[in-house]
């Protein structure tokens, strides 16, 4: 209605009208982004825990069977293979992404401001993060292939019992890891030299006239004072090691065997290959709850609410 | 003494371009690949440098998939997402920064609870949903999803709370409505965090994988990452045409980050740790 009343308005009646109805003017503001965002990202979440409570079927009428679909999941082995793998996959990405992440930033940051060409090695550190996960997991297919891969053939020349990373149950899934870091390192580079550089010089030069050594000032100025920006980037990480999708589908498919059906792989097999679109929905609530507990314990580590003041 | 000078002040040069050179590696061999013919990529060893230079990979690709296509979508959507995003998320920030309203905060704390969930988790319900509005396999119905987040909402009202209030009082007593406040005074002076959140978003949808894979069925449809996945669909893996695809899709990403290097990780570490605060 609102809209209609404006059509019969001036341009100076609106801005009147609109003055003496702030809360109306505020709203309005908000409309566009909140219905997309209502529409789009916050309504599937609701219409995925109703999915997850039906035998689906959109063709011949679903069935309400309760939480049918989540007992047939925990009692399902393959999907307890599925959340473990996560969890392993997040436990050797996440040290491999923040570590090499931390490390480069340092390097850039510590060595880079009296030698030449760090830019070039920042830009080539990062440009991997700018890529599509389709590129990323091509490439690092063909670099570890068993016959023909460079690395993997490299590797094998080196250490003769090196294993054949892609088709061994065991060391499919730290190849992928690492692949990731490849990725994704450079992203968390920049936003750690970002926090580096913040920190004041004055207290490196006064850390210094006290005789600290760097490993003193490493411990006691650094660490401390990047702990924010290193929380922040964990928390990133997390999420996205915990939404792995595109890299294992392209790499392994989730094998060998199942060995790496992380899952959100999962979630898309049971859905779109075997069409149990309840069972699929309920595994993405849980997956759900689980990034969701993750971020608010982030979110508490990190103390966000203070953002809102 | 002196030796130990030398090492002293070369050894850092060595480690860094050590390290940059390890991890260009990749880059360098999938452009190596695309350019080696056959008998040469299926090499034991694998060799370096390509004895014959061929161009055979990538014609073969341009022959066979409809690889502008995908490109052209892939242009089509990264551009709508960017720009739509900015708009909606600029009067949406603008309103939470600056207006005040009756709910502003609850409805704000709602979208920071949102902001870090990944939505792709929910590809199933929201295949559904764009199927009750007939939107698969078509850009919208890729795009849409992508357009409203929270993140940005929350990078640029960081922004917009910090732009002095004096120079809105004073245009408010000259008669300026809050919208002009928005285009006069607001919108100017935010041009470089437009610049970084919209490098953002425009690197967000080119690469988006999960929901444009479930989203596009169709060839003619597909975005530049799902068209990658069809490349490899074949049932030889043909590693040369493969290649030449990843190689070629990744060219564009490759001239904008030589030409814009610095804005653009300037953008993204704005967009990483601005949103902390």
């Amino acid at each position: 209605m609102a809209p209609a009343l404006f059509l019969t308005m001036s341009r100076k009646k609106i801005g009147e009208f609109l003055y003496r109805h702030r809360w109306l003017e505020g709203v309005l503001y908000v409309i566009p982004f909140v219905s997309l965002w209502a529409v789009f990202l916050a309504w599937p979440v609701g219409y995925g825990i109703y999915i997850s409570l039906f035998d689906w079927n959109p063709i011949h009428g679903s069935k309400f069977v309760g939480l049918a679909n989540y007992a047939e999941l925990f009692h399902e082995p393959r999907f307890w293979n599925a959340f473990g793998n996560t969890f392993k996959f997040a436990a050797m990405t996440i040290p491999l992404i923040i570590g090499f992440g931390f490390i480069f930033a340092l390097m850039v940051w510590g060595w880079g401001r009296s030698r030449r060409g760090t830019t070039a090695v920042q830009a080539v550190l990062f440009f991997p993060y700018l890529l599509t996960v389709s590129i990323v997991a091509i490439v690092w297919k063909w670099l570890l292939d068993r016959d023909f891969g460079l690395v993997q053939h490299t590797l094998s020349s080196i250490v003769p019992s090196a294993p054949v990373f892609l088709t061994s149950t065991a060391w499919a899934l730290p190849a992928i890891a690492f692949a990731t870091a490849w990725w994704l390192a450079g992203y968390r580079m920049v936003v750690l030299q970002a926090g580096l550089e913040e920190i004041p010089k004055e207290l490196f030069e006064s850390a210094a006239i006290d005789g600290a050594k760097p490993r003193h000032q490493f411990v006691h100025i650094i660490l401390p004072l990047i702990k924010p920006s290193l929380l922040f980037a964990l928390v990133l990480t997390i999420i996205s090691a915990f939404r792995t999708f595109g890299q294992v589908l392209l790499m392994t498919d989730g094998g060998p065997g199942r060995s790496t059906e992380v899952l959100a792989l999962y979630l898309y097999r049971v859905g779109f290959d075997y069409f149990q679109v309840g069972k699929a929905a309920a595994a993405g609530v849980v997956l759900l709850l689980m990034i969701l507990f993750l971020t608010l314990l982030g979110v508490r580590l990190l103390g966000l609410k203070s953002e809102l003041q | 003494m002196k030796v130990w000078h030398i090492v002293k002040r070369v050894l850092p040069y060595i480690i860094m371009y050590g390290i940059a050179f390890l991890w260009i590696i990749p880059i360098l061999w999938m452009a190596d690949t695309a350019f080696k013919p056959r008998p040469e990529i299926l090499s034991i060893p694998p060799s370096w440098i390509p004895s014959h230079f061929t161009l055979e990979n990538i014609q073969r690709l341009f022959a066979q998939w409809p690889f502008l296509r995908w490109l052209m979508n892939s242009f089509i959507v990264a551009l709508s997402v960017t720009f739509g995003s900015l708009i909606v998320s600029t009067l949406a920030a603008f309103s939470f920064a600056r207006l005040h309203w009756r709910g502003r905060d609850t409805l704000f704390m709602i979208l920071l609870v949102f902001m870090l969930l990944p939505w792709q988790v929910n590809v199933i319900p929201l295949f559904f949903t764009m199927t009750k509005f007939g939107f698969l396999n078509t850009y919208q119905g890729v795009a849409l999803p992508m357009i409203a987040m929270p993140i940005g909402v929350f990078l640029l009202r960081q922004f917009f709370i910090n732009i002095p209030k004096d120079l809105e009082d004073a245009a408010r007593i000259d008669g300026c409505s809050s919208f002009g406040v928005l285009t006069r005074i607001i919108i100017p002076v935010s041009k470089p965090v437009f610049a970084a959140f919209g490098v953002y978003m425009f690197n967000f949808a080119w690469n988006e994988f999960f929901w444009s894979m479930i989203c596009l069925r169709k060839s003619a449809m597909v975005t530049m990452p799902v068209g990658l996945k069809l490349l490899q669909g074949a049932f030889e893996i043909d590693y040369g045409l493969i290649l030449a695809g990843a190689f070629m899709a990744s060219l564009p990403s490759l001239l904008v980050f030589l030409l814009l290097r610095r804005q653009i990780i300037r953008g993204f570490t704005l967009a990483g740790s601005g949103s902390k605060g």
